[in-house]
This record gives structure tokens, sequence and C-alpha cells, in this order.
């Protein structure tokens, strides 16, 4: 699964720490969804969409291959 | 989503079930020792203490299991999975492992095998699952 995680915090000048904490996860779980080795739980998905203000599909899209 | 925990106190909470675990597996070891070597070293190979000396393990070895999964419910999502694949991992060497060291006395390898050795096997596939997998998610 893609996603535009690292974009939207470099948007808000947050580094991974700050969005970890925001998020109630550690850095590291920041890091490896933005790296893409990991995909989160639904759970943390809909926190994601609903701390940028955003649906869900403009964060996260499916892998096309 | 109810989750309110800061990432202080996520830390805080999986810092008091560590101890917790730490100190459950602790007891566990001590009550086996009791259990394995207390017949013969303490009380004559009654059959009555060694019962209870089980009974005494089984309890403590429950508390250290619900230890475990309370510590693992402490953990962040990243964590969790980590230690569910590192789990996943273990038990599929374990298993292949464990044929193959079935196999070597019948082979004329060994003479004999101890169950308990598989304790080993289990213990060093997971710490060493828990430690690749981790790595290899959280690498910068």
């Amino acid at each position: 699964m893609k996603n535009r995680l690292k974009a939207l915090r470099a948007d808000r000048d947050w580094t991974q720490a700050e969005l970890a904490d925001r998020l109630h996860v550690t850095r590291q779980t920041i890091n490896a969804i933005e790296k893409g080795k990991y995909d989160p739980s639904l759970p943390l998905v809909f926190k994601i969409a609903a701390l940028f203000g955003l649906p869900i599909e403009e964060i996260f899209s499916p892998d096309t291959d | 989503m109810t989750d309110t925990r800061t990432e202080t106190s996520l830390q805080a909470g999986l810092k008091k079930s560590t101890f917790q675990l730490f100190l459950a597996t602790g007891a566990w070891v001590g009550s086996t020792a009791l259990m394995s070597f207390g017949p013969s070293a303490i009380w004559g190979f009654d059959v009555a203490v060694t019962f209870l000396a089980i009974a005494v393990n089984l309890t403590v070895g429950s508390f250290m299991l619900y230890s475990f999964f309370k510590h693992l419910k402490n953990m962040d999502e990243l964590q969790r999975q980590t230690h569910l694949e590192a789990m996943a991992l273990t038990l599929g060497i374990t298993m292949v492992l464990t044929v193959i060291y079935g196999a070597l006395p019948q082979a004329k390898v060994l003479a004999s095998t101890q169950p308990a050795n598989v304790l080993f096997v289990i213990g060093i596939s997971y710490i060493l699952s828990v430690i690749a997998l981790w790595l290899w998610r959280t690498s910068e």
C-alpha cells in the first residue's frame, strides 16, 4: 500500500516523532509506514485521516502491481 | 478508536508490563527448578508434594502467559506485529528443526535426544526473528 504520509507531514513541518505523538504510536511505526514497510491497522488509518482532515483514499492507495 | 494514550503513557504501560512479565518469568523459572530438583533434593520423592509443586508450576506458568498477553496488548501496533510474525517464524523453524533433531538418534548420529533442547531452539529463533524483523522494518 502506497501513502503520502511523508509529504503531508512535511507540509505541516512535523517531525516523525511529533506525528507519532499525535497518533499515539512510536516514531518507528511512522518511519515504517512512510517507507512502505508496514501497512497500518484500520483504526490507525482512520486516525491519520482525521488528523490530516483528508479522506483515506487521498492518503493511502493500493499497490497497482 | 478510544485509544487516548500518549507516547509517554504508551512507554510507561510497556515498562510496567515488561516488569510484570520479568517477575512472572522469574517466578516460573524458580517454580520449574523446584519442580525438577525438589523431589530429589528437598522432599525425598514424596508424590503428594511433587503434585503440589506441579500445581504451583502450572499456576505460575498461567500467570506468565497472562502477563505476556498483557505485554503484547500494551505494545505499539508495529511492535505487536513484529512479535506476532516472530512467533509464526519460530513455530515454523521449531517444527522443521525438531523433526530433524528427532530423526538423529534413528540415523545413529546422536545417542539420544533431550526434549529440553527444543526450548533453546524456540528461545533463540524467537529472539533472532524479533531482532531481524524489527531492524528490517525500522531501518532508516
